[in-house]
């Protein structure tokens, strides 16, 4: 059976692109508009991989980021960062919340800045899942 | 003291020493002769300031030395001695101008008298003198200080950078400095005393004027008023011009107006303006760059979902995909437009529009969008708003602005449970302004948000805007003589009101009607 594959993403220009990619690479796409949805199918469809993007409405990347990463059941699952926002201020808006909120977030398995070639996607996704 | 020298005269030399020593021991100085002739040689040389005289003496009598005396000084202190009895001389004496008169024999306390009366006569004119002196001097003084502050007052009317007019109580010009000519290009020489208020100014400023001696303002109240001055000779000049009522015991003496010439600091205020936004589009460069890229991000995922489709011979993916460039490419040129007009001045293009119409063509325009993220467009539309002049292009742009923020704000509520709701309403303000309203009931600002809302490069959602949006609104409400004004609740939602001048439909172009 094909691996499920959510992304989650506001805008849909990546999302009908992160689809196409998917779908053309054997995996099954589902598909969440920002961060509180994201959690909802996570919760329900327990997806192999998460594709995440950061700058969001309505429940941010890094809020569904942080609250993956405290869950002992959900934090297992491996998550790629997909965004137009560089590594860099990411990783300084994380150690400012890490400073914030205590504890010490792991940082995200892969992270992409977009715009990406839909080959450089299908390695980062077939690194993390086959 | 003065009046100190005395000159005795009398043909009995013994009576003249005796009083000369009397006089002495009283501390006078005292001069002699014994016979008229004598008396008036002494009189020229010692020029004493009292003379005693016997009034019968051999020769020159006393009456004669007393009548050159007078010739000779006027005020000299003549005392007479005469006989007993003798009142004629005595009275001709007095005619001749004696100051005194004392019987012989002489007694000293008769004497003391009359030199204390004749010192105090002299005493008495001296200082008169002085007195009258020291007025002229005064006067002179005062003259000159006078003379002085008035040319001092002439010279600071004439030097004064602000331009200076005065009427009198009959709208006669009587101040008019080289600032006020610079402004109305008169001639000094041609107005003042010579033109009335109708004369220098039009009729419409005039009138503002004499209707300002109406008011009974206090003196003290003189805002600085703005206008557009026009001259006689047609020039429009923008000033800034103050008016005092003059009243002496609450009556009317007339006005007087200041005049501050504007047209430099209008020109300098546009440059800046101008400058300022130039710099602006400088500082968007950085959250420009991230919105270009978004776009690019859209044009390469588009294209990649295209050759897919092409590939697979699938229509629905070549559908997406397509619809994903066209809209990019539309972001592109709105982008450009909206840098374009930003950063260039533009005057509106005023034509005949029906704002309704204008209305349901922004709502066709982001109908799909709406549609797709659960957002209701409603519209109340105010059918008195009919055909009007305006700038269509200003309507069109800053009502697409408004409505593509609305479905922001509505798509950035975190409340999933609300409906979310855009009305764009149409209505006629107040006289010669129409008015639309975009409303949203999506998220609301905070007042941070609110205070940056129009500063260039603030924009609430990252490289999914250019933070030029509401500034290019702005800009085009502005060139239109336009306001827009916001209300907001922070989790209730934002409206934006914008209120355009226009003109009526009809109001005939008459150069078309003789085409």
């Amino acid at each position: 059976m094909n691996k499920k594959v959510l992304v989650v993403d506001d805008d849909p220009d990546v999302r009908s692109f992160v689809v196409t990619v998917l779908e053309e690479n054997q995996y099954t796409p589902l598909v969440a508009h920002d961060g509180i949805e994201g959690l909802e199918m996570i919760e329900k469809s327990a997806p192999d991989l998460v594709i995440l993007d950061v700058l969001m409405p309505r429940g941010s990347g890094i809020r569904l980021y942080r609250h993956l990463k405290t869950d002992d059941v959900l934090k297992n699952i491996p998550v790629i960062m997909f965004t137009g926002i560089a590594l860099k201020s990411f990783l300084k808006s994380q150690k400012a919340l890490d400073e914030f909120k205590g504890g010490e977030i792991p940082r995200p398995d892969i992270y992409l800045e977009k715009p990406v070639e839909p080959e450089e996607l299908v390695r980062a996704i077939q690194k993390k899942i086959g | 003291m003065s009046a100190n020298k005395i000159l005795i005269v009398d043909d009995e030399e013994i009576i003249v020493r005796l009083l000369s020593m009397s006089l002495k021991s009283d501390g006078y100085e005292t001069v002699t002769a014994f016979n008229g002739e004598q008396g008036l040689e002494v009189f020229k040389a010692e020029s004493p300031d009292i003379v005693v005289t016997d009034i019968k003496m051999p020769g020159m009598d006393g009456l004669e030395l007393l009548k050159r005396i007078k010739e000779i000084n006027i005020e000299t202190e003549v005392i007479i001695v005469t006989g007993h009895g003798d009142i004629d001389s005595t009275i001709t004496a007095l005619q001749f101008g004696a100051s005194d008169f004392i019987n012989k024999p002489v007694r000293d306390e008769a004497l003391a008298i009359a030199l204390e009366r004749a010192k105090a006569k002299i005493h008495i004119r001296e200082r008169l003198e002085e007195y009258t002196k020291n007025l002229e001097i005064k006067i002179a003084e005062a003259t000159r200080e006078i003379r002085r502050k008035s040319n001092f007052q002439r010279l600071l009317i004439h030097s004064s950078n602000d331009a200076i007019v005065a009427f009198d109580q009959d709208w006669k010009i009587v101040v008019y400095n080289p600032a006020a000519a610079s402004i109305f290009g008169e001639k000094p020489s041609d107005v003042r005393n010579k033109m009335t208020i109708q004369d220098l100014y039009t009729p419409d400023i005039a009138s503002i004027f004499m209707a300002e001696a109406e008011k009974k303002a206090e003196p003290e109240d003189m805002p600085w008023k703005e206008m557009v001055l026009q001259t006689t000779d047609g020039r429009k000049i923008p000033v800034q011009y103050a008016t005092n009522v003059l009243r002496e015991n609450n009556e009317f003496m007339g006005i007087v107006n200041f005049f501050q010439d504007l047209t430099e600091i209008k020109r300098l205020e546009k440059e800046l303006v101008q400058s300022e936004r130039l710099a602006a589009v400088g500082q968007t460069v950085s959250g420009l760059a991230h919105y270009v890229k978004n776009i690019l991000i859209g044009l390469k995922g588009g294209s990649y979902v295209v050759d897919v489709g092409m590939k697979k011979n699938n229509t629905e993916k070549l559908k997406t995909g397509w619809k994903t460039i066209k809209k990019n490419i539309s972001r592109v040129s709105d982008l450009t437009q909206d840098l374009l007009t930003y950063s260039k001045e533009r005057e509106p293009e005023f034509e005949p529009c029906s704002p309704n119409e204008i209305v349901e063509d922004v709502m066709d325009l982001v109908s799909d969008f709406a549609a797709a993220n659960d957002i209701k467009i409603l519209k109340q539309t105010d059918p008195g708003v009919g055909e009007m002049i305006l700038d269509p292009q200003t309507i069109h742009r800053a009502l697409l602005n408004l409505v593509n923020n609305a479905m922001d704000a509505c798509m950035e509520d975190e409340d999933t449970s609300k409906t979310f709701e855009i009305l764009i309403k149409t209505s006629m303000d107040t006289e010669n302004f129409m008015c639309f309203e975009v409303r949203d009931n999506g998220c609301g600002m905070d007042e941070e948000t609110q205070r940056r809302l129009f500063n260039p490069m603030f924009s609430t959602k990252g490289g999914k805007g250019t933070g030029l949006g509401l500034l290019v609104t702005k800009k085009l409400v502005e060139e239109h003589k336009g306001t827009i004004e916001t209300k907001t609740h922070l989790g209730q939602g934002t409206s934006f009101v914008v209120r355009l001048p226009y003109q009526k439909a009809g109001a005939v172009d008459i150069k078309e009607d003789e085409s």
